[in-house]
C-alpha cells in the first residue's frame, strides 16, 4: 500500500472479506505481530460486551461502546511507544486498553469504583493514567484538541523523541477547537497525530451534515499538513498510516491529520436510541459485510493460521480474563464521601476545609 | 574590607516588576515557558515581555497565532506535560474564545484525574478600566473565574506584590488567573527587591488601619479606597482598608478580623454588582460574622451594564462614591 495523502477513497490493505489487497508483510510484521493484533481486536471488543452488560444490568449509568471501531483503536494505538502520550476521546477505550490500562480498571471505572484510576470522577467515558501519559478524556467535544497538541509542542520544546495521539470523532471536527488545534500543530510543527474515528454519526448527525468536504482529511490541506484517508475497519492498513505519520512525527517533520473510516454499531451511548436516525439495514451491512474483526480473523485463516478451534480457545480465554477482572472490579469499593473534597487544589483551602467539615458532621465520620 | 550585601531595592512600576519575575523565574526554571500573542519581538502591547525574547529564544517566549483557545489549550497541554507556562492573553476582554479551556479543562483535571494529573500555569492578563478601552478593553471578569472550584485568582495592587504574587503563581501546582490591573500599570510605583522572593497565595494585606469602617477591596481599586480613606480622615473617620490580592482562595480570618474590629463594612470593586466578587464576600460576612455588623454591608461596583467608552468617568467606582457608601453604613 502506498501511504499517500488526500486520496479520494480509503487506504486499505485487506479488502472486505480478508483479501489482502498486497503482501502486508511489506509493512515489516510477521505472524506473530498479526496474531497479536487479532488478540487485540477480540480482546477490546469482549471488555466492551462485557462492559455494556453492566448498564444493561442497572449497574452503570452510562456507557459509550466502541463496537465496529476496534480497528481503528487497535491499529492507532499499537504503533506508540511506551513514552508516547494518548488524549483518548469518549470512545476510545480500546485504544487506551493497548497503551497499558487493565480490563479490571476500566470496569471499576464503569462501575465508579476506587480501583478506577481517576476514582470514579467522570462518566464512564475512561479514566486516564499518569503513569502511561493517557489523559483523561472529556465529555466535551473537541477540549482535548489544542491541549494534545500542547503536550506535542512541550515534547519539541524538551527535544524528546516522543509523540501524541489526539482522538476525536467526525463530529469534533465542526468545533472551534479543531481549527485552532490544527492551525497550532501545523505552524510549530508539533509532534502530533489528530487521529479521527470517522463513525459516520455524531449522536443522530450523518459527517455529510457535519461538512461538505467529501473527506475529513482534505481539511488538512487547509492547515499546511497531510491528510490520510484509511479504512479504519482495516487493522492493517489503520496501523500501517499511524505508523507511518509517528515515524513522521518522531523524526521533526511535523503532524499529520488521519480520518479512520469507520461504523459504530451501537448507539451514540446507553441514553441514545438509534433506531431513530440509522437507516434500515446499514447497521445490518456493516455488521456483516465489513466488520474488523472478522476481516482479520479471515486474513489470519487465508494464511493457514487461524482455526476454528484457535478461535474457540482464545474467547474461552478471554472470558475468564474478563471474568476475573469484572471480579476485581466488583470487589473494590466507591470512593468514601470526604474525598469529594480531594483534588479540587494539591492542597485543601480553607474554604474547602469548612465545607468538608460541615459534610463530616452531616454524616457522622 | 568585607562588605554586608544588602539585596538592592529599586523604585519599579508594576509593569518592570512583572517583568522582572518573569525573568527571574524563566532564569531559576527551565520549565518556565510564556506564550501569548506579539510577545516576542513586539515585547507584548504592555511591554511586560521585552527583552524575553532575545534573552530567552523562541522556544520559551512562544509568539502564537491570534488564538485565545489555543493558547489556553495549548499552555493546559503543556502543563499536563511538565512545563510550567504563563499564558499572556493580551486584554483579559479576549479570554472568551479560551474560556471552555480554562474552566472546563485546567480547572477540573487535577479533580477528574483524582490528583493524578495537575495544571501548573498562569494565565496573566491585563484586566480593568480606566484606560479609556471601551467595552472590549476595560472589564473586571473575576466573578467568572471566581465560580469555578480549581482555579486560583490573584490581582495585584501594587508593584511589589506583583511580582511576588506572580513568583508564587508560577510556583503554584495549580492553574492561576492572575489579573494585572492595567490602569495602574505605570500609574504607581513602588520598592522591588531584585531578586525572586513569594508573596503567598490567599493571603490578604492590610493597607491602611482604621477603627470605625472596613473597606475591603483588591486591585486598581485600592488606590481609590485610598484615596477616599483620606477624604474620610478630614471629616474624622478612620476607614481600615483591607486588599484581598487572593480572590480565590480568599482570606477569610483576615476578612473576619476587619469586620469584628470596625462593625462596618463597604466593600469595592469595578466590575458589574449583580453576582460581582463582592456579592460572595458580603454573603460570607453575613454567614460568619452577622454579630459585629452594626449597619448594612455596602457595595461599590461598576453599574449593572456593558463598559461604556465615552462614559467610562460616569461608570467607574470612584472614592466620591466610596465616601457616601461608608456614610450610608456608618449613619444606619
Amino acid at each position: 500500500m502506498r501511504i499517500e495523502p488526500f486520496t479520494d477513497t480509503p487506504l486499505s490493505i485487506l479488502a472486505y472479506d480478508g483479501t489482502p489487497k498486497e503482501n502486508p508483510d511489506s509493512l515489516g510484521l510477521g505472524k506473530d505481530d498479526y496474531l497479536h493484533m487479532y488478540r487485540w481486536l477480540v480482546f477490546v471488543r469482549g471488555v466492551d460486551d462485557r462492559g455494556y452488560i453492566l448498564v444493561r444490568q442497572g449497574r452503570a449509568g452510562f456507557y459509550a461502546q466502541i463496537a465496529g471501531q476496534e480497528a481503528a483503536q487497535v491499529g492507532s494505538a499499537l504503533p506508540l511507544l511506551k513514552d508516547d502520550w494518548m488524549y483518548p476521546d469518549h470512545r476510545s477505550q480500546g485504544s487506551m486498553l493497548v497503551k497499558g490500562l487493565s480490563a479490571a480498571e476500566w470496569f471499576g471505572h464503569v462501575l465508579g469504583r476506587t480501583l478506577d484510576p481517576t476514582q470514579g470522577r467522570l462518566m464512564p467515558h475512561g479514566p486516564g493514567r499518569r503513569d502511561l501519559h493517557i489523559v483523561p478524556p472529556a465529555s466535551t467535544v473537541g477540549n482535548k484538541i489544542t491541549e494534545a497538541v500542547g503536550t506535542a509542542m512541550a515534547q519539541r520544546i524538551k527535544k524528546r523523541k516522543e509523540i501524541t495521539i489526539c482522538y476525536m470523532g467526525d463530529g469534533a471536527t465542526s468545533e472551534g477547537d479543531f481549527h485552532v488545534g490544527m492551525n497550532f500543530a501545523a505552524v510549530y510543527q508539533a509532534p502530533a497525530l489528530m487521529f479521527v474515528q470517522n463513525n459516520q454519526y455524531a449522536i443522530s448527525m450523518r459527517t455529510d451534515q457535519q461538512t461538505r468536504t467529501k473527506t475529513i482529511a482534505e481539511k488538512a490541506r487547509a492547515y499546511g499538513m497531510p491528510g490520510y484517508f484509511v479504512d479504519g475497519n482495516d487493522v492493517l492498513a489503520v496501523y500501517a498510516v499511524t505508523k507511518h505519520c509517528a515515524d513522521r512525527a518522531r523524526s521533526g517533520n511535523g503532524p499529520s491529520l488521519i480520518e479512520a473510516y469507520t461504523y459504530r454499531y451501537g448507539p451514540h451511548s446507553s441514553a441514545d436510541d438509534d433506531t431513530r436516525y440509522r437507516p434500515k439495514g446499514e447497521l445490518e451491512m456493516w455488521r456483516t459485510q465489513r466488520d474488523p474483526v472478522t476481516r482479520m480473523r479471515r486474513f489470519l485463516e487465508l494464511r493457514g493460521w487461524w482455526s476454528e478451534e484457535q478461535e474457540q480457545r482464545l474467547q474461552a480465554e478471554i472470558k475468564a480474563q474478563l471474568a476475573a477482572a469484572m471480579e476485581e472490579a466488583e470487589k473494590s469499593p466507591p470512593p468514601a464521601p470526604l474525598t469529594v473534597f480531594d483534588h479540587v487544589y494539591e492542597t485543601l483551602t480553607p474554604h474547602l476545609a469548612w465545607e468538608r467539615a460541615e459534610l463530616a458532621a452531616e454524616l457522622g465520620v | 574590607m568585607a562588605t554586608v550585601q544588602t539585596p538592592p531595592q529599586t523604585q519599579l512600576t508594576m509593569v518592570q516588576a512583572i517583568r522582572s519575575a518573569l525573568l527571574e523565574e524563566m532564569e531559576r526554571d527551565q520549565d518556565v515557558v510564556i506564550l501569548g500573542e506579539d510577545i516576542g519581538v513586539r515585547g507584548g502591547v504592555f511591554l511586560i515581555t521585552e527583552g524575553l525574547i532575545d534573552k530567552f529564544g523562541p522556544e520559551r517566549v512562544i509568539d502564537t497565532p491570534l488564538a485565545e483557545a489555543g493558547i489556553i489549550g495549548a499552555a493546559v497541554g503543556m502543563a499536563l506535560y511538565g512545563l510550567r507556562p504563563i499564558a499572556e492573553i493580551q486584554f483579559i476582554d479576549f479570554i472568551f474564545p479560551g474560556f471552555d479551556l480554562l474552566v472546563t479543562e485546567a480547572a477540573k483535571i487535577r479533580y477528574r484525574s483524582a490528583g493524578q494529573f495537575g495544571v501548573p500555569m498562569v494565565i496573566r492578563s491585563p484586566y480593568g478600566g480606566g484606560v479609556r478601552g471601551g467595552a472590549y478593553h476595560s472589564q473586571s471578569p473575576e466573578a467568572y473565574f471566581v465560580a469555578t472550584p480549581g482555579l486560583k485568582v490573584v490581582v495585584p495592587s501594587n508593584p511589589y506584590d506583583a511580582k511576588g504574587l506572580l513568583i508564587a503563581s508560577i510556583r503554584d501546582p495549580d492553574p492561576v488567573v492572575f489579573m494585572e490591573p492595567k490602569k495602574i500599570y505605570r500609574a504607581v510605583k513602588s520598592e522591588v527587591p531584585a531578586g525572586p522572593y513569594e508573596v503567598p497565595l490567599g493571603k490578604a494585606a492590610l493597607v491602611r488601619e482604621g477603627k470605625h469602617v472596613s473597606i475591603i477591596t483588591f486591585g486598581a481599586m485600592v488606590q481609590v479606597a485610598l484615596e477616599a480613606a483620606g477624604l474620610l480622615a478630614a471629616d474624622g473617620v478612620e476607614a481600615e482598608i483591607l486588599d484581598l490580592r487572593t480572590l480565590q482562595p480568599y482570606d477569610t480570618q483576615a476578612i473576619l478580623t476587619t469586620v469584628a474590629k470596625t462593625g462596618h463594612v463597604v466593600l469595592l470593586q469595578e466590575a458589574p454588582r449583580i453576582g460581582g466578587y463582592c456579592a460572595e464576600i458580603a454573603a460570607y460576612i453575613a454567614e460568619h460574622a452577622v454579630e459585629h455588623l452594626e449597619g448594612p454591608i455596602v457595595r461599590v461596583a461598576g453599574w449593572d451594564t456593558a463598559f461604556p467608552y465615552a462614559l467610562e468617568k460616569v461608570y467607574m467606582p470612584n472614592a466620591q462614591r466610596v465616601v457616601r457608601a461608608v456614610k450610608k453604613t456608618l449613619n444606619f
